[in-house]
């Protein structure tokens, strides 16, 4: 029983439905969806441990394989990580309960300048998913406001975006703006986004650069672990 | 249908002249000329059905021509064979044709097998079958072609019968049809008319498509050439109507223009796809289904010219309605020559094509008036579940077409359009396969004569 129930949760993280109304990929897919199944699991008496590593850290990893291989667009990808996102939500006070920890906490921001917010929400939505404690600070955020919440609120990792070449040089004043106040070591400082590169990150003296959202995931990885 | 009352044209075909005559029409057997008058001719082409279906040996890839529906084809009949890797051109052979027919089965955009080349190591007696055999041996989609012979003719036939499982289940569902053209202007030719009669007494779909070319023997306007072209084409209309009422016909164009400073044959001009733009409009008229040109170029090679051209004639023929485009694939060089490259390029364009033919779906759900309204001002519609239930449908996603950024496409080898359609193109010969099943590919090969079959398995 709580095999099946562990199946169809990483089936139902794989088709992206959130709950039973929810339309996966095949169309005749019904039934509970993700969060339904996550009670379920729950009630059963499944360790949340396991209902993450099973159910869900599996059907992700199912999807980014299916991304990478263009079966899956980001749409499909993303309505997984918000349904993965949502249970996530659900399991954190059994997990913190029984001594598991969040993988960490993850700052992002669109710097200032540069309204353009639809990558950096893709990136929040996935990390979120992944198990990341993930803060939003917004678009256009003065570079003022990435350093203190640096300083107050002390996020392992910092991810900043920007779509524009006029807009990424601000990158550069984060991280310089960073070591003044002498923050630098405390975060790692992640960037992605259109108009940058790993040339460019190499360039401003930033930690790693993310091609897009799932190299994200893989590059906190081993940031963290790090 | 003042030409055809008061003009007349000839028929050179004496049976074809003998049926115009048991019909009433005015016929002078001296000259060939024949006249009919026009509620005549109109009551002739009433008789022809408004929709013909030409089946596939695979039930899936039947075609219903009529109205406004579109498919696309292959065409020829092609001589050469130009090999883009090496950029040598030399004669085609049957082992050319059974390729081609290979890689069409599996190139989702092109929905007909029309006999792309002419095998130059046959002799002529023996073209017909070979040519037939390789196509309907090769490929699930229907089979059309061109005739050589008369006998050919009625052994294709035979042939056919047998792949079907029976005459009768070959009259059901057509896996083969044959093109008898008309010589604009006016003339219906003696073998061309022998063809037509014997097989509409058979009951086999035909086409009857004329090719008259601006300024040479049409007039050299347009809405000229497309008069010259219907009338053309009605007159096999009607030739199949007396022969058989209700016989399946299908109405043809390969009108096109000509460079009135040599006057060459052009294939891939702008005046082609509006003739046979308006050559489909017309036959919507008369209610007949329509074969229309186009998808060639001039360019010998495959470059930018193979491109817009192709691109071009597609897809005013497909915009118009054209029911079948024939030639849409594969052809170059006036069409001489055929291609494997340009098959797999002149797919990705039908794709598009074929997704501009579908339009823009409009109702409440597709304007998604709520869902503009949920989302607001600056959201997006990236995470929205309407997104994900249209994205795949909604729209075309090329098979070829490269996307990638500078970067991606630099890492997967920089590779330029007719190398990926080359790779494409190797992918899909790699498996070789018999379409007709075995039982019945032996009975053929013991029954029709002539048919060349390495290592006769």
């Amino acid at each position: 029983m709580s095999e099946d129930i562990i199946t169809l949760l990483r089936e139902n993280v794989i088709q992206g439905r959130k709950t039973a109304e929810d339309e996966g990929i095949d169309a005749d897919m019904s039934g509970p969806g993700v969060l339904e199944l996550t009670n379920l699991a729950i009630e059963k008496g499944i360790p949340p441990a396991v209902i993450v590593k099973d159910g869900l850290t599996a059907g992700m990893h199912v999807v980014g394989e299916k991304f990478s291989k263009k079966e899956f667009f980001i749409p499909d990808m993303l309505a997984s990580a918000e349904a993965v996102g949502a249970a996530m939500e659900i399991l954190r006070p059994l997990l913190e309960g029984s001594g598991a920890q969040s993988k960490g906490k993850f700052a992002i921001a669109t710097v200032k300048g540069d309204i353009h917010d639809i990558g950096k929400n893709i990136v929040a939505t996935l990390l979120k998913g992944s198990g990341y404690d993930v803060v939003d600070l917004g678009i256009d955020v003065p570079t003022e406001k990435i350093v203190d919440y640096v300083r107050t609120q002390k996020p392992q990792i910092l991810g900043l975006s920007a779509l524009l070449t006029t807009t990424m040089v601000v990158m550069a004043e984060v991280i310089g703006a960073l070591k003044e106040a002498g923050l630098r070591d405390s975060v790692k400082v992640v960037i992605g986004g259109a108009a940058v590169s790993q040339d460019y990150a190499n360039e401003i003296g930033a930690d790693a650069y993310c091609a897009d959202a799932f190299e994200a995931v893989s590059v906190l990885e081993n940031l963290v672990r790090a | 249908m003042r030409i055809v009352e008061e003009t007349g044209f000839k028929v050179y075909s004496p049976s074809a002249l003998k049926h115009f005559k048991a019909f009433g029409a005015k016929v002078d057997e001296e000259t060939c000329l024949v006249k009919v008058p026009r509620e005549k001719a109109m009551e002739l082409i009433g008789k022809a059905p408004s929709v013909v279906t030409l089946c596939g040996q695979d039930e899936r890839q039947d075609l219903v021509l009529g109205g406004k529906s579109v498919y696309t084809g292959t065409g020829g009949t092609a001589l050469y064979v130009y090999r883009h890797e090496t950029r040598e051109r030399r004669l085609a052979t049957l082992e050319d044709l059974k390729r081609i027919a290979r890689l069409v089965d599996h190139l989702e955009n092109i929905h007909l097998f029309l006999l792309p080349t002419y095998p130059n190591d046959l002799s002529v007696e023996v073209v017909d079958v070979n040519r037939f055999f390789a196509g309907l041996d090769n490929t699930r989609k229907h089979v059309m072609g061109g005739l050589y012979s008369l006998e050919g003719a009625l052994q294709v036939v035979r042939m056919a019968e047998m792949v079907a499982g029976s005459p009768d289940r070959l009259r059901e569902r057509p896996l083969v049809s044959m093109i008898t053209c008309i010589v604009s202007p006016l003339k219906i030719d003696k073998q061309y008319g022998e063809f037509a009669v014997e097989l509409a007494e058979r009951g086999i779909p035909v086409v009857c498509p004329a090719e008259p070319l601006c300024g040479a023997t049409s007039p050299v306007t347009v809405s000229g050439n497309v008069l010259m072209q219907t009338v053309d084409s009605l007159l096999g209309v009607m030739l199949t109507q007396i022969v058989n009422p209700g016989t399946p016909v299908v109405m043809g164009s390969v009108a096109t223009s000509t460079d009135l400073r040599n006057l060459r044959y052009l294939a891939g001009s702008v005046e082609m796809g509006l003739a046979n733009a308006a050559g489909a409009q017309m036959a919507q008229f008369y209610k007949v289904p329509f074969y229309a040109t186009g998808g060639m170029t001039d360019s010998k090679v495959l470059d930018v010219q193979a491109g817009y051209e192709s691109a071009i004639t597609n897809l005013l023929c497909a915009l118009a309605g054209s029911n079948f485009i024939h030639d849409s694939a594969g052809l170059m060089e006036f069409a001489l020559t055929v291609c494997d490259e340009k098959y797999v390029v002149d797919n990705e364009i039908l794709g598009m094509v074929m997704r501009a033919v579908q339009g823009i779906e409009v109702d409440e759900e597709s304007l998604a008036v709520d869902l503009i309204n949920a989302v607001g001002p600056g959201g997006n519609f990236v995470s929205t579940r309407h997104t994900r239930r249209f994205m795949r449908r909604e729209h075309y996603f090329p098979t070829l077409s490269d996307r990638d950024t500078r970067e991606e496409w630099e890492a997967k080898g920089a590779k330029v359009t007719w190398e990926r359609a080359a790779e494409r193109a190797r992918e899909i010969l790699a498996a070789e396969h018999h379409s007709i099943a075995p039982v019945v590919r032996k009975r053929v090969l013991s029954e029709i004569p002539g048919i060349v079959d390495k290592g006769n398995s």
